[in-house]
């Protein structure tokens, strides 16, 4: 089994591959947007509006309706993308985590309630009743995260409970009980390590799962506001330009497509490697 | 068993409860739907304002209102639209059929290409085809749907002009719409089919059959499939609820006359009535759908109760 | 099932509407399909403000007066008036001869039963009363003659006669069938008349052949409601939808380069602009205010973001209203002094502008990035926030919570100054959350009870020159009525307002 492991350690998959090279690229861009973009990605210039790409140096994607850059834009949109994926990612994995952990070490009320919760959370039409919220309470950046972390926390919170349960009646845990280490250090030191794998794994796709729901969303009219630049807004925007300018939303929808990819195709290779026994397969 | 099924019963009923109650409570903070309704008019004074509330029936205490709402449920007496009157349930009645006959289609497109191709990728696991086959469905997962329709409309209505580009006339109409929802839950059920065929193929029980000298075809379209049956009609129990929540942006896009439609519209006019009634029908379809495959589950496979 | 029945309804009608054209002297023939972007719920007149319904409605109903492409006042159901009494009392000749589709007499009964339901109980449930408050009864005469009397003269009641609440309705088919079923079954006098209607899908409606005025040229009516303007210009080059109106300038040239459709646009009332917070921060100082309008190049704006469809405006009406003085020009474009001026002020550089708008009008935002692209070349700083509709229309604006500037676009269907400047300038009014002058107060008032068309235009063309001298707002433009049009249908005039009348178009097949 280890020598298999170790294999298949050594032969990087196409999967691995393709998915590192588009995050990279795509994290370093944002990361670097305004050293890559000094002008900023919202200069209007009337007088050259909807350039074509591939034409003009100075608009290598060309540009949009208001004569912004759509590339500088399309850079700036997955700094918004990636903050809305990774943020409700890590809310939802700190409240989930945190949550799942202690119902599933200390069981008793907050297990009864957490699983009372997770049922009803289970059974509700999520993503209908996200969409009806945002609809009523309004779309902002802000809301867009909180209902995402509202709607995954139950996830991780499941998954832990589940792993907590089948380790905390093993051995080295009770042995480590009997000769009174603490509970937080037995946490810490023996059941995090050995959940690390299927949470990583759940969350890489989750930013994947995120970053398509936010670009849904703000399509709708009801993600972040129209004034920040979005891939899902700048969607929406190009939609009516798209049989006379079609750069203005083929270049973000390329952009969604080729996040989610890669995201999607490293969380596929981390299924296989950190999480063999498929815990987190669908 | 009779205990699993009542405990599910009364969580259903409780989530239920939950939904409308948010519904209700959420819709009637974004303001007064007697504004709403007098927008463009010239000169409107509050007790016109006031008139107009009281014949909408929002001039009560919210609890009042919630329970007016309840009772009216109970009695199937859906109330009234804000926006003209006209009775929800006949609005509901309307719009339902709608959204269940695309849902429908969107499942048989998927179940229609992933059995093969999930199949076809689990024999040649690790090979080029299985590569392939798994890259393919991963991008099919990583198209944001609204993208996928707007392309097809390009393609199929404008450039080529042979498929309406909106709206619910006629069986081309469907094609559309379906093949969008379709393709994403391909790409899922893809993974599925193969994860449990993998499983399945590995099992003694096959290998019997394999030893009994029967077709490879056979083995695996009637012995191996009829095994991944149960974890493929579960797991697209649970893509119900969100098929349906896809199908709010597609209907969008379509201009489908289903219940996405008739909510997204219904909270842009403030209109309570048809906003609760119908989240709390797609609320308890769905519900419903989830309760269903947990007694299918729980029947055949008992530990899933004692959980 | 549904559906079957619905379509035979429909081959039933269709069969008989021929049979109707063969006695009448005029063929109508062909299918006319329009979309709209809403479905209102209800066909009555009294239940909505909805544009939607206002389109669909011309078709089915009239009114006592009509109001014309040119937005002219003619004879509807009425074919005279004379106002009496100096503006208390205006007495209506009836048109003879008229009857609603059911073949029930239009007559002085209807019109008493019409204006008794809208300002009775039936009407306090709905919106549409509060426009007709000024009626306080309708007498009969005769037959065909009515008095109406008024709580006190309104010069607009004559143009609100044309259109929405004051369509005549059938008093025996509303007390046989009931109101519900008068809701979803509209019968009116209008030059067609109702087949079928599935809520949120569409509304058929079939030729008239008894119509009064113009015999309609269509044997079929459909309205069909489509949400998205994006998918309703696609069925538009599907062939599927021959009209689309309010057509968004984004879109104009996929419609102008596809050979079978053409743009047409009219000079509309709406209007769009920016208003000042006058009460507080750096827009509540005139000169202020002047640098921001004088900033901004209006004229490049409409040229280049609104492909031409708007006309520049100098005050917050169209060329079409009553009481739009085209000698009152605009603020000019003019950087170098909007800087001076901000200076003078002690406006320091970089000074946050915030700008309030609606979500949801794309035309309108990009507009509203350029105005804050051009204030940025003057030193200030624009901030763009968005709200969502009714949050903006009910707790920012009325509640006075606005930034330095904020949204205001302006229907005005009455094509009259005074609608849109009393609700907009008078003390206390709802879309007047910051001013109070008591001299603007007082103009406003002065013209309200006015019977003397002459001195009223010339008082209006006061307010609004009397404004802009105040900087109250920056007028931006009044926008268009754009449709895109199916080169298949002929007769098309399009209208200023949404409510074409649909009798004189035909279609080639």
């Amino acid at each position: 089994m280890a020598e298999t492991r170790k294999k298949r350690f050594a032969r990087p998959s196409m999967e691995l591959v393709v998915g590192a090279v588009l995050i990279t690229l795509i994290v370093l861009s944002a990361l670097f947007a305004h050293q890559l973009f000094p002008e900023g990605f919202d200069r209007i210039d009337l007088m050259s509006r909807l350039t074509p790409p591939f034409l003009k140096s100075i608009h290598p994607l060309g540009s949009d309706p208001l004569g912004r850059d759509v590339l500088a834009r399309v850079v700036a949109g997955g700094r918004i993308s990636l903050l809305v994926g990774i943020t409700s990612v890590i809310g939802a994995v700190t409240l989930g985590v945190t949550i799942g952990l202690i119902a599933g070490f200390y069981r008793g009320v907050t297990d009864m309630l957490m699983m009372r919760f997770v049922d009803i959370q289970l059974a509700l039409p999520f993503i209908l009743l996200a969409i009806t919220f945002i609809a009523i309470l309004g779309g902002s950046l802000l809301n867009t995260i909180i209902l995402l972390i509202v709607s995954q926390w139950v996830q991780y919170a499941r998954l832990v409970r589940g792993q907590v349960l089948a380790l905390r009646d093993r051995e080295f845990i009770l042995a480590a009980r009997a000769i009174g280490v603490k509970d937080w250090r037995i946490i810490v030191q023996h059941l995090l390590p050995n959940l690390t794998g299927p949470v990583i794994v759940l969350m890489t796709l989750n930013v994947a799962n995120n970053i398509l729901l936010e670009s849904s969303l703000t399509f709708l009219g009801l993600g972040v506001d129209p004034t920040i630049p979005s891939w899902g807004g700048m969607l929406a925007e190009g939609r009516s330009y798209l049989q006379t300018a079609w750069w203005v939303s083929v270049f973000p929808g390329l952009a969604i497509m080729l996040t989610v990819l890669g995201l999607n195709l490293l969380g596929d290779w981390m299924r296989d490697h950190l999480d063999p026994t498929g815990k987190t397969s669908i | 068993m009779a205990g699993f099924i009542v405990k599910r019963l009364l969580q259903a009923i409780f989530a239920t409860l939950v939904v409308t109650l948010l519904v209700s409570y959420a819709i009637r903070m974004t303001g007064d739907p007697a504004l709403m309704l007098t927008q463009g008019a010239g000169s409107i004074t509050e007790a016109d304002l006031v008139r107009i509330r009281e014949a909408l029936g929002v001039n009560q205490p919210f609890f009042v209102q919630y329970f007016g709402f309840l009772r009216d449920m109970v009695t199937f007496d859906f109330g009234r639209s804000f926006l003209g009157g006209t009775s929800v349930a006949v609005l509901i009645g309307g719009a339902l059929p709608s959204t269940l006959v695309l849902a429908f289609w969107s499942m048989l497109i998927s179940i229609a290409f992933s059995i093969p191709l999930g199949i076809t990728a689990a024999v040649h696991k690790n090979k080029a085809l299985d590569q392939v086959i798994r890259v393919i469905s991963l991008v099919g997962l990583s198209f944001p749907n609204f993208w996928l329709a707007i392309m097809l409309v390009l393609v199929f209505s404008i450039t080529w002009n042979i498929l309406p580009p909106s709206g619910m006339s006629g069986w081309l109409s469907y094609i559309m719409p379906a093949v969008t929802m379709g393709v994403i839950l391909m790409a899922v059920n893809v993974r599925l089919v193969r994860t449990t065929m993998l499983e399945t193929l590995s099992s003694q029980y096959i290998m019997v059959a394999r030893a009994k000298g029967l077709s490879e075809t056979k083995v695996l379209y009637k012995h191996a499939l009829r095994n991944c049956a149960i974890p493929l009609i579960t797991y697209m129990g649970l893509q119900f609820g969100g098929l349906l929540g896809g199908i709010v942006v597609i209907e969008r896009v379509f201009n489908w006359p289903g219940m996405g439609t008739l909510a997204f519209d219904a909270v842009g006019a403030r209109d309570y009535p048809v906003l609760q009634a119908s989240i709390m029908v797609l609320s308890l379809l769905i519900i419903i759908v989830n309760l269903l495959v947990d007694i299918i589950y729980g029947l055949v496979d008992p530990r899933i109760r004692t959980e | 099932m549904k559906r079957f029945l619905k379509n035979t309804a429909a081959v039933a009608v269709i069969a008989l509407a021929g049979m109707g054209a063969f006695s009448s002297s005029s063929m109508a023939a062909g299918k006319l399909s329009v979309s709209v972007a809403l479905d209102p719920g209800s066909w009555d007149p009294i239940d909505t403000f909805l544009v939607a319904w206002g389109a669909v409605g011309s078709n089915l109903f009239d009114g006592l007066t009509e109001r014309d492409t040119n937005a002219k006042l003619h004879p509807g159901l009425a074919t005279s008036w004379d106002v009496l009494d100096d503006g208390v009392r205006i007495r209506f000749k009836l048109r003879e001869g008229v009857k609603f589709h059911n073949g029930e007499p239009f007559n002085a009964e209807a019109v008493k039963f019409t204006f008794d339901r809208l300002l009775g109980d039936i009407g306090a449930k709905g919106p549409q009363r509060a426009n007709y408050t000024s009626v306080k009864s309708v007498e009969i005469i005769d037959d065909y003659t009515v008095d109406f009397h008024l709580h006190q003269p309104d010069p607009v009641l004559l143009t609100k006669l044309a259109g929405y609440g004051a369509m005549i309705v059938p008093p025996k088919y509303i007390a046989e069938k009931g109101e519900d079923y008068f809701n979803t079954h509209p019968v009116g006098t209008g030059p067609f008349s109702f087949v079928s209607y599935e809520p949120k899908v569409d509304l058929e409606l079939a030729a008239n052949a008894d119509y009064w005025g113009d015999k309609p040229k269509v044997s079929e009516l459909e309205y069909r409601f489509i949400s998205e303007l994006t998918t309703a210009v696609a069925e538009l080059q599907a062939g599927r939808v021959d009209i689309v109106e309010d057509l968004p300038i984004s879109m104009l040239p996929v419609v102008k380069g596809d050979g079978k459709l053409d743009v047409m646009s009219t000079t509309g009332p709406a209007v769009y602009g920016l208003r000042f917070n006058t009460r507080d921060g750096i827009t509540a100082d005139v000169n202020v205010r002047k640098a921001i309008v004088m900033a901004v190049d209006r004229a490049t704006i409409i040229k280049s973001l609104l492909a031409g469809e708007a006309e520049e405006i100098a005050s917050f009406q169209s060329s079409l209203s009553f009481g739009n003085d085209p000698e009152l020009k605009p603020l000019p474009y003019n950087p170098e002094e909007a800087k001076k001026l901000l200076k003078d002020a002690g406006v320091a550089p970089g000074a946050e502008v915030q700008i309030d708008i609606r979500a949801g009008n794309p035309t309108f935002n990009e507009v509203v990035q350029a105005v804050g692209a051009y204030l940025q070349t003057v030193g200030l700083k624009a901030v763009i926030k968005p709200y969502e509709n009714s949050v903006f229309l009910n707790d920012i604006v009325p509640q006075g919570k606005t930034g330095a500037l904020f949204q205001q676009s302006w229907g005005g269907w009455t094509l009259d100054y005074d609608n849109t400047a009393y609700l907009l300038y008078h003390t206390g009014q709802k879309w007047n959350p910051y001013g109070s002058d008591e001299k603007l107060n007082a103009m406003l008032e002065e013209q309200r009870p006015m019977t003397d068309v002459a001195k009223r235009e010339v008082l209006l063309k006061g307010i609004a020159a009397y404004i802009a001298n105040d900087v109250l707002e920056m007028p931006l433009y009044s926008l268009k009525a754009i449709y895109g049009v199916n080169k298949r249908v002929e007769g098309f005039v399009p209208a200023p307002d949404n409510r074409i009348k649909l009798n004189t178009v035909s279609v080639k097949e």
